[in-house]
């Protein structure tokens, strides 16, 4: 698996198997970046209630976060949210699609609520670069995304381009190292011909890029890294290139944490077999004890203490 | 073996064979101890000069001799950030199985990697050159995997950056 | 920011059961299988391939080893070209490392969706586990996970607090009996206090697996199994153990009330054909009340285990110290599958009870009639829960506050080391 997925997993399954066969059911469990998800039945056993809880939530809210999950469904949202949660669904089981299908894309659009949620800013900053581009204006508002204690999201439409920058913290030495690598590699791959066309990706440690430099209370320390992504009109000029493209670069702090974990294992297990080697090589060096074994008269076995 | 290597491995090789000259020797402090005299250093007669070869100012070895055991650090190259983490982890990796590696120390001595520790019983129940063969292609090891550890590193955040980026373009 | 939830990996031999603290159920339960690609001489010890060079940039070398699948997704590949599938966990214990991290990593970042970095983690070994690999999956969750914090429980401890959800538990208690019988082996584990007499533990090499073969054996003894197509024998076997099995009181009793009315007891089982989906039917009998008697008379299956399951529970608690005995007759407590059958703990209740019962009376007999015992409690503890019980009592475990103040964090793993983990220290109990 190298590209991560953006539905959950659990939503799926769950759904799927209620869907035959309903019961009750009261679940709690998370997705990244701190999204907390309950799924319940707290009427009857045909009417599933999913609730979700995102950190940025107010900020998302303003960036018209609710609008696109009405568009995606619609009457599903509940009027009364559930306490301590963002946003409540009921999907009632009977009114599944009967299509075998087109329930399935029906659960499926329903396990990217989250991805959902967290595409708001970025089609509002399209939707933003579309019309200075019209005008001709300078800059749109930069929009910041808290999804995290101590790490954001920025993005800022321009009349040509919208930028996205990413600060992202590493907690340790070496995830710090290993991040700055692969960060290193994101800036270097787009001499590749086959991804030229990719967005491009200017990577910064420490020091704030430009465009966010006049934010109030950014973290100045060794630990924190800035990635900035630049999206030109063809990342989302079509619509489903642009779903595409949303779904994707909301999980890139996923997807890199995610891979200094596989290299970290990947160390792990070459370390493993490295040592397994050299261990070979000593014991090469051990000499045989020769073990015979000696016995009394009474038949006895005499062992060395 | 790289030919510059060479060199340095065979004067750490032949400082090492003379240096394994051990025997039992009990404590002249306490009564019915016998200890490696190089770690408890408690009387000053038993512990013979210690010995720098270094190839340059990153690569060196230290051996410290004594009557009844030998202290051998390894201090190994180091030309990056990513070398360093990597050799710090290969290295801790490796001392956390000590247990195993019956003259491995758990602990680097101040200002290198790696140590090794062998005493009178480990010469009496191991054969010499033996040991000693571990020790250099241990040293001859771990820079090539150092280097193709971060090398694969490398590779893979290459690719990992080009599927990433590969899935805006499609 | 309210903490997120711990996440609960309980990793067994034949299933995995994951999920996060506070639910009643785990949230995946899957086989602890692993398919990786690679040629099938390589042996399990063998090194992680060499990634090519950079430079070699268009092919996507370098990341073989992301290249697996796991749980379910693992058993559907299996006849995939290239593809082997691994079992990282023999015995209860960790094998293979390699594949175990791999599988762990999936597990995390495909399954669960979680940032590793910002949960606590439980996860459950086997009794008797060596330190060492305490200390090896320390070094994997907080080195290549870098995980928040890590408790490492004792499957049979876990077993002891899932039962405390049943209504007859009134205080929470780490002392008692634990049964645990999965798919491959049934353990009879003492603990005192949180912490297992390892002295004490007994095997059965009888569980799940077995019983299924016994039921299969019968069916075909009976002729039934003609008209079912014989891959689907196993299957037809474990379903018939699984949803028509209880335990009888007396056997040759259960005999006479089935040979007497038969169409009141017998039942039938309705099948499909898993690839043609032709139908197929077979009446199932006796099966019913034998499959689980092997565990009370196991001469009826294997002729080289003879020991009947409450002797067994019997001889470990009298192998315990003198001062806990009366503890664990008291408290025995049933987990896993194998445990689920309809009116088992009764039975074993009934069984045990009358060997204590007989050993009292002849010590009354040889004192010469003069010291009467006061006599001794048994009980068998079943609950809703015993299926995933191991899974739930970790669950239960660590939604309680004191979950966080005993768990080793990751500064104190910075601190000093994966050695941390030997020390291990039990909570939650009222004790």
């Amino acid at each position: 698996m190298i590209l991560l997925e953006s539905h959950n997993v659990i939503i799926q399954t769950t759904l799927t198997d209620k869907a035959v066969k309903p019961s009750y059911l009261d679940v709690l469990f998370v997705d990244f970046d701190g999204v907390r998800f309950h799924l319940s039945t707290p009427e009857k056993k045909t009417v599933v209630q999913l609730s979700m809880n995102i950190r940025s939530w107010d900020e998302l809210a303003a960036y018209g976060a609710l609008d696109v999950l009405r568009r995606e469904y619609g009457s599903l949202i509940r009027a009364q949210t559930e306490p301590e949660y963002n946003i409540s669904l009921d999907i009632d089981l009977e009114q599944l699609p009967a299509n075998e299908a087109s329930r399935e894309a029906f659960i499926k659009s329903i396990s990217l609520l989250k991805r959902n949620a967290l595409a708001a800013p970025f089609e509002l900053a399209f939707r933003q670069q579309k019309t200075l581009e019209a005008s001709g204006s300078s800059l749109g508002d930069l929009m910041q995304i808290h999804y995290r204690d101590e790490e954001a999201i920025y993005v800022r439409a321009s009349p040509d381009r919208v930028t996205v920058i990413f600060s992202t913290i590493f907690r340790e030495e070496t995830d710090r190292i290993f991040g700055k690598v692969f960060l290193q590699e994101f800036v270097d791959a787009r001499r590749q011909p086959s991804i030229q066309n990719a967005p491009q990706v200017l990577y910064t440690n420490r020091d704030p890029p430009l465009e966010i430099r006049d934010v109030p209370g950014l973290r100045d320390s060794e630990d924190i890294g800035y990635v900035t992504f630049v999206l030109f009109p063809r990342h989302f000029a079509k619509p489903d290139v642009s779903y595409n493209t949303v779904s994707h670069i909301q999980l890139f702090r996923d997807y890199l944490h995610y891979h200094i974990k596989c290299s970290k294992a990947y160390m792990h297990s070459r370390m493993r077999h490295r040592v397994a080697e050299f261990q070979k090589i000593l014991n090469r060096a051990k000499t045989e004890v020769a073990t015979t074994e000696r016995k009394t008269v009474t038949g006895r076995t005499m062992v060395v203490r | 073996m790289s030919n510059v290597l060479r060199p340095y491995l065979s004067a750490v090789r032949s400082t090492l064979t003379a240096a394994l000259t051990l025997e039992s020797f009990s404590s002249q402090v306490v009564e019915r101890h016998n200890k490696p005299e190089v770690e408890a250093r408690g009387s000053k007669e038993v512990l013979l000069n210690p010995l720098t070869i270094s190839r340059n100012e990153n690569e060196r070895v230290l051996i410290e001799p004594s009557v009844n055991s030998i202290r051998m650090s390894i201090k190994i190259k180091q030309a990056d950030e990513i070398e360093r983490i990597l050799c710090h982890k290969f290295t801790r990796f490796m001392m956390q199985r000590a247990e195993s590696f019956v003259v491995l120390r758990r602990k680097p001595v101040p200002g290198y990697d790696i140590s090794f520790l062998i005493t009178n019983v480990h010469s009496e129940t191991m054969l010499k050159h033996k040991v000693v063969d571990f020790i250099i292609q241990f040293m001859e090891e771990v820079d090539r995997e150092i280097s193709e550890m971060k090398l694969s590193l490398n590779a893979r955040a290459r690719t990992v950056a080009e599927s990433y980026l590969t899935a805006f373009t499609s | 920011m309210s903490q997120l939830a711990p996440i609960i990996c309980d990793n067994g031999t034949g299933y995995s059961k994951i999920g996060f603290a506070g639910n009643s159920d785990p949230s995946f339960v899957f086989a602890t299988a692993i398919a990786t690609r690679g040629p099938s001489t390589q042996p399990t010890r063998g090194g992680p391939p060499i990634p090519a060079r950079p430079g070699n940039l268009a092919s996507k070398r370098g990341v073989e080893d992301l290249d697996f699948f796991i749980g379910d997704e693992a058993l559907a590949n299996a006849k995939t070209p290239g593809y082997n599938v691994h079992y990282p966990i023999r015995h209860g214990m960790i094998d293979n490392w390699d594949h175990m991290e791999r599988y762990w990593e999936q597990t995390i970042f495909k399954y669960l969706r979680a940032e590793p970095e910002d949960h606590y983690f439980l996860l459950t070994e086997p009794p008797l586990n060596p330190p060492e690999n305490r200390e090896q999956t320390a070094e994997i969750f907080f080195e290549s996970f870098n995980i928040k914090g890590l408790y490492i429980a004792v499957q049979a401890v876990l077993a002891l607090a899932a039962s405390w959800s049943s209504n007859r538990v009134t205080d929470r208690i780490l002392t008692g009996t634990v049964i645990d019988s999965g798919d491959g082996v049934t353990h009879v584990i003492p603990c005192a206090e949180g912490y297992v007499i390892g002295s004490a533990i007994k095997h059965i090499p009888i569980a799940g697996r077995d019983i299924s073969q016994f039921v299969l054996n019968l069916l075909r003894e009976r002729g039934e199994l003609a008209a079912v197509p014989s891959e689907d024998h196993l299957r037809v076997a474990s379903k018939v153990k699984e949803d028509y099995s209880y335990v009888c009181q007396d056997i040759v009793k259960e005999f006479r009330k089935y040979d007497a009315e038969p169409y009141k007891y017998f039942e039938r089982y309705d099948g499909e054909h898993s690839v043609t989906g032709k139908k197929y039917s077979i009446d199932v009998g006796y099966e019913r009340f034998l499959a689980p008697e092997i565990f009370f008379n196991p001469e009826i299956y294997s002729s080289d285990f003879l020991a009947p399951l409450p002797e067994i529970v019997d001889d470990v608690i009298q192998s315990s110290p003198i001062d806990v005995r009366r503890g664990l007759y008291k408290n025995i407590v049933l987990s896993g599958g194998s445990t689920m059958f309809q009116h088992f703990g009764q039975r074993l209740k009934r069984d045990l009870k009358q060997l204590v019962d007989r050993r009292l009376e002849a010590s009354v007999v040889s004192s010469g009639s003069t010291l009467k015992s006061s006599g001794v409690d048994v009980d068998v503890v079943s609950h809703k829960r015993q299926r995933y019980a191991v899974w739930f009592g970790g669950s239960l475990l660590a939604s309680l506050p004191e979950f966080y103040t005993s768990c080793h964090t990751k500064a104190q793993y910075d601190e000093i080391g994966p050695s941390i983990c030997r020390r291990y220290q039990i909570f939650g109990s009222a004790t």
